[in-house]
């Protein structure tokens, strides 16, 4: 059963004085299945931040359709079950990691007794609960990226929207977001994942979108590798179709 | 759903009154009501009016502070920086989302205006212990009167500031916007003096044009109706009755430009 599904999305912005429209992304369909990780690669500008802000209900798709859990995404019900972490997640600088975790629970619903010890083992596994009573403004990148991963999971959500997860982490930190990732989908949870890291999408997930220009060019699973790297898949795919 | 909007509010609440700015904007005004001990020795008569004014404008001049360098931030800049993405990541609809900023917005001026009130009062207490005589016709009641009044108001420039940031992007423009607002319905009143005058007497209006005025000074944001400091430092009787119509003045203004917010913020994106 899909959870994320998308049917033929497209998506402009409009720019500039004359007020003209650039195309962000053009007829996008694509399905997550539940317990699925899909990893979405593209360069910049490809178009993945624009369909994860319409998973999201940010912004409004011009054409077609996407459900999530069979919810509309400007529905809030559609967002009790998902966690996100944005490309570069920007916080309440004066509140503590323990406040910011604290709302997310509550606005999900969660009882404060679950809610207390799920930011604690939240906390201990991205490092943080040494720094748990610091003001965000005191944090380093990485230390507000991992704070950025405990907010998207705390609540528990069954689908997470990961954009960039790995940004301003050293390897330390990104070695502890794939183990985290890869402890999700044992867990069963649907991943949506946009890097531009080709290995760790190699690393972590089942399929893989790749997108160039606002289209979608080609879904492939790890077994339609073989013995190619993603990079080589990924490189062959835009060169085909920049020829085409 | 009204957790939901707490939960917003009180985040809300925690961001804006650990700002250094509320910090800077407390002492400045605290410095001010300081400096009233210190200027009332140099007045020879009405201490008691002197020191209402000061300390009454010392609030008001506050709550300005905290509404434009504080409350803009908390919403404005929360769509300008992208901070808005944590919130709407989670299950809240756009409506909850204003409802709970606005709350929260409404938290740290009544938490400002009780601090600001307590300081005051003090400042008055020993103002009257010093000046005696000059304070007898000084009434608590009056006093406390304007403070509310004047709290009224911001709870309709906060709404203002609301809705100006659910419609525009900038948070430049919202602060634009709010300070044109302020000093528009600050006015308004002047405006309508000048408009039923002709050369200092009465101006010869139609029936229909003067309703038309009177209709439009509320309308349009009538401020000045909030602004007590002429009736407390004259220590004059406001009857309950203009209290309670200023009260429902705030709350229906407040109401109609937070729906209003609501209903564009739903419509907006945030790319």
């Amino acid at each position: 059963m899909a959870i994320i599904d998308l049917n033929n999305v497209s998506k402009s912005y409009v720019s500039g004085f004359l007020m003209r429209k650039k195309k962000a992304v053009s007829n996008i369909s694509f399905k997550v299945g539940n317990g699925e990780i899909l990893g979405i690669i593209g360069a910049n500008g490809a178009g993945k931040s624009t369909i994860i802000k319409m998973i999201q209900g940010f912004i409004r798709p011009d054409k077609g359709d996407i459900l999530i859990d069979n919810n509309k995404p400007f529905d809030p019900a559609s967002r009790i079950k998902m966690g996100y972490l944005p490309e570069n997640p920007y916080f309440y600088t004066n509140l503590t990691a323990v406040e910011l975790l604290r709302f997310s629970t509550s606005a999900s619903g969660m009882p404060k007794q679950l809610a207390d010890k799920r930011i604690k083992t939240l906390l201990e596994t991205v490092d943080l609960y040494p720094h748990r009573k610091q003001r965000l403004k005191t944090y380093s990148k990485g230390m507000t990226q991992r704070a950025g991963i405990c907010f998207a999971l705390v609540h528990d959500p069954q689908v997470v929207v990961l954009d960039e997860p790995m940004s301003g982490l050293d390897p330390l930190g990104r070695k502890m977001v794939l183990d985290l990732i890869l402890d999700l989908k044992a867990q069963g949870k649907t991943i949506l994942f946009c890097s531009h890291i080709l290995n760790d999408v190699e690393r972590v997930c089942d399929r893989v979108a790749v997108m160039d220009k606002g289209h979608l060019r080609k879904v492939f699973t790890r077994e339609d590798l073989g013995n190619q790297t993603m990079e080589e898949v990924f490189l062959h795919t835009i060169e085909e179709r920049s020829e085409c | 759903m009204l957790n939901k909007v707490l939960s917003l509010s009180i985040l809300t609440f925690l961001e804006g009154v650990r700002d250094r700015a509320i910090f800077g904007i407390g002492l400045f005004a605290l410095a001010m009501m300081s400096v009233t001990l210190v200027v009332l020795g140099f007045f020879m008569r009405e201490l008691d009016k002197v020191a209402v004014d000061i300390n009454l404008s010392a609030i008001s001049l506050a709550g300005l502070l905290v509404t434009f360098f504080l409350s803009i931030n908390l919403m404005a800049k929360d769509i300008d920086k992208r901070t808005i993405y944590c919130v709407m990541s989670k299950p809240f609809s756009r409506a909850q989302y204003v409802w709970g900023k606005y709350i929260g917005i409404l938290f740290i001026i009544s938490t400002a205006f009780a601090v600001l009130t307590f300081c005051s009062s003090l400042t008055i207490v020993i103002a009257k212990m010093q000046y005696t005589n000059w304070f007898k016709a000084f009434s608590w009641i009056e006093y406390f009167k304007a403070v509310y009044a004047s709290f009224l108001m911001f709870v309709v420039l906060n709404a203002f500031i609301i809705f100006f940031s659910s419609i525009t992007s900038s948070s430049f423009l919202t602060l634009l916007f709010s300070i044109c607002t302020y000093i528009a319905g600050q006015t308004i009143e002047e405006v309508v003096i000048y408009l039923k005058s002709a050369n200092g007497q009465e101006a010869q209006l139609s029936e229909f044009i003067q309703k038309m005025i009177d209709i439009l000074q509320y309308i349009l944001p009538n401020l000045s109706v909030f602004d007590l400091k002429v009736q407390a430092s004259h220590a004059i009787h406001l009857p309950l009755d203009y209290l309670l119509a200023i009260t429902g003045y705030a709350a229906i203004y407040s109401g109609i430009l937070m729906i209003a917010a609501s209903l564009m913020f739903s419509r907006r994106e945030l790319p």
